[in-house]
């Protein structure tokens, strides 16, 4: 499967059955079994212990599925948080070089124990408060394990740690989300922030908002979008892949550059826009993107078939 | 993220005044400052250090009496010789000029340990504040920060910051071009505890006086960016800036239904409740308990500074 199509993740909170029995019937790339804040103290232990059955249940239309586990709860929350099926750890609230190694390790022994093949788990640190993100490269360096993509440094954690209200009509967090992604991205890790988008309403039901965001990352080359809310899966899916207007573009621009070379050319022209090695780099880009998204939707639909022929028995 | 004061510092609203100003304590006191600010000039062809050490206590003196923090400004370049001559106690630190690496900071830090022991000042009481105005004070403000445990907060000047940059320094733009500037130094303050005062766009940059309309709206974009305070060009900003940086009543009100109704859900075993199509979850939460902290704090700050000037 391929993990790398991350367009939608969702959050579902594994105490609540009408979330996790339906998440696959929602169409995400990805759901995050959580732990965290959207479980309420007292139930987090019963919330661990549903985790192993969750990854099948949310994963059963093809989706991947990633587990946010608890700052102050790294040690308890791994052993019930490391399974096979489970693709990646998202570890709140880093601040450090030293929190990142703590966890790689505990991985590291689980995935020895549980027959995972070793550094299988992609392990993400979410950047939440002003520290993590000036740490930020010690942060992504820290260990060998994977990182795929990496983002974040706004949000309401980052809100509360700064002193601000949320949701003003302008980018609340130019530096951090910023810093956070050109990080990133110089260690060639996929960028997933950097494009404010405003939403003054503060609502995270509207798939209007969605789409509008979509749009924004879209062009900004960001390929990935969390949400909190159902109505965010489709708008995301669909806006953050290629077009088929862009992909015939594509096509069009690898034609044409490579019969130029074929005439010992390196600059020319197509519907007056300039082709060159950099235009050419870019549907490159755009095509081998389209490919992963066909792919991940190919596997999504056979997953989705396969268990709605489950369900009818 | 430890859980530490936020904002560290109730400090609103900064005021200069300078030590020369024989109306000093008439206008610290009607000024409802939090915070004033004393600049002080050298004289050429006297013994500047003499002068200053001999006015600066009766200064500083006067400079509280309407219960503000007092701060002396120094520049980093000759700020050993600038700080013997005007570190009393009574201060609450020194605001330090033109700081463009940690050495700026480090060596003003050894200063005052020395100065503290022998002016009879609490060991490591004194806060240094930097005041930003150069890129390389940008570039390096992480390394500032943590170079000394003193540091408090930045402040952005912003009029000098622009021309350091080759910048325009009258409002001529339709946007704000140092917001990611801002955005740093807010955020590099924050990381090491502390936090940043500034003023948003054009405000930040006008030496005019503001309509209120205007300069209300200027101090909440200022807020929204993460500012907890901002440097007053006109006496006539302190109150606007000691309402607006800190939660509205509007927000009080709010924060202590988000309380309610999120105790309400985790009796439930929910821990994310709707208000409104917001979700209300645990950092919802914490920052509700935060503002009515902060809420309460600046108010005990105001309560502190009308008994000031009740005496």
């Amino acid at each position: 499967m391929n993990n790398r199509v991350a367009r939608c993740s969702m959050f579902v909170t594994p105490t609540n059955p009408r979330f996790i029995d339906k998440a696959w019937t929602r169409g995400g790339d990805v759901y995050i079994l959580d732990i965290e804040d959207s479980i309420a103290p007292a139930e987090k232990e019963r919330c661990r212990t549903l985790i192993r059955e969750s990854i099948q249940k949310a994963g059963k239309g093809g989706a991947s599925i990633y587990v946010r586990i608890n700052k102050p709860f790294v040690d308890a929350d791994l052993p019930y948080a490391v399974w096979p099926g489970v693709n990646r750890i998202m570890l709140p609230k880093t601040e450090s070089a030293a929190e990142m190694r703590h966890a790689h390790e505990i991985i590291s022994r689980l995935e020895k124990e549980r027959g995972i093949p070793e550094g299988e788990i992609e392990l993400s640190p979410m950047i939440e408060s002003a520290l993590g993100a000036v740490n930020i490269h010690e942060i992504l360096t820290a260990t060998p394990r994977k990182i795929w993509s990496q983002g974040g440094a706004g949000g309401y954690d980052m809100a509360v740690n700064l002193g601000i209200e949320m949701f003003a009509s302008f980018d609340q967090y130019a530096f951090p989300v910023a810093y956070v992604a050109l990080a990133s991205m110089a260690l060639g890790i996929e960028a997933t922030g950097g494009v404010f988008v405003p939403n003054p309403s503060g609502r995270v039901d509207q798939g209007d908002q969605a789409a509008r965001q979509a749009e924004a990352l879209h062009a900004a080359g960001i390929h990935h979008a969390g949400a909190l809310h159902p109505a965010f899966i489709q708008p995301l899916v669909s806006g953050l892949s290629p077009t088929r207007d862009e992909i015939a573009w594509a096509h069009r621009v690898i034609e044409e550059y490579d019969r130029l070379a074929d005439e010992g050319e390196s600059i020319g022209t197509l519907d007056g826009k300039v082709i060159d090695k950099y235009e050419h780099d870019f549907a490159r880009q755009t095509l081998d993107w389209a490919a992963a998204c066909a792919a991940k939707d190919r596997y999504k639909a056979r997953a989705l078939a396969c268990a709605q022929a489950d369900v009818r028995g | 993220m430890s859980e530490r004061l936020m904002p560290k510092y109730i400090r609103r609203s900064l005021l200069s005044l300078p030590i020369d100003d024989p109306q000093l304590g008439e206008q610290a006191f009607a000024s409802w400052a939090d915070a004033i600010i004393l600049d002080f000039v050298r004289k050429p062809g006297t013994d500047w250090q003499k002068e200053l050490r001999a006015r600066m206590p009766a200064a500083i003196v006067a400079a509280a009496r309407g219960g503000a923090e007092v701060f002396i400004r120094v520049n980093s370049d000759r700020a050993a010789a600038e700080l013997d001559a005007t570190v009393f106690s009574g201060i609450a630190g020194v605001v330090l000029k033109g700081v463009n690496g940690a050495e700026g900071i480090a060596q003003a830090s050894a200063r005052l340990d020395a100065l503290e022991a022998s002016r009879g000042i609490a060991a490591g009481s004194l806060e240094i504040d930097v005041e930003v105005n150069t890129a390389a004070g940008v570039w390096n403000s992480l390394e500032i920060a943590r170079a000394s445990r003193r540091f408090g907060t930045f402040t952005v000047n912003e009029p000098e910051l622009c021309r350091n940059l080759g910048m325009h320094p009258e409002p001529v733009l339709e946007f704000e071009a140092l917001e990611y500037i801002k955005s740093q130094l807010i955020t590099v303050a924050t990381s090491v505890g502390g936090q940043a005062q500034g003023m948003s766009y054009p405000l930040s940059l006008t030496q005019k006086n503001a309509g209120e309309e205007d300069l209300r709206k200027a101090v909440q974009r200022a807020r929204d960016t993460g500012f907890k305070g901002a440097a007053c060009h006109h006496a006539s900003w302190i109150q606007v800036c000691n309402e607006g940086f800190r939660p509205s009543p509007g927000e009080i009100a709010y924060y202590r239904k988000v309380i309610a109704v999120f105790a309400e859900g985790l009796k439930r075993g929910m821990a994310s409740v709707p208000i409104d199509g917001k979700m209300i979850d645990v950092p919802v939460d914490l920052r509700a308990k935060l503002y009515l902290e902060w809420a309460n704090r600046a108010q005990a700050r105001d309560d502190e500074k009308a008994r000031a000037h009740e005496q």
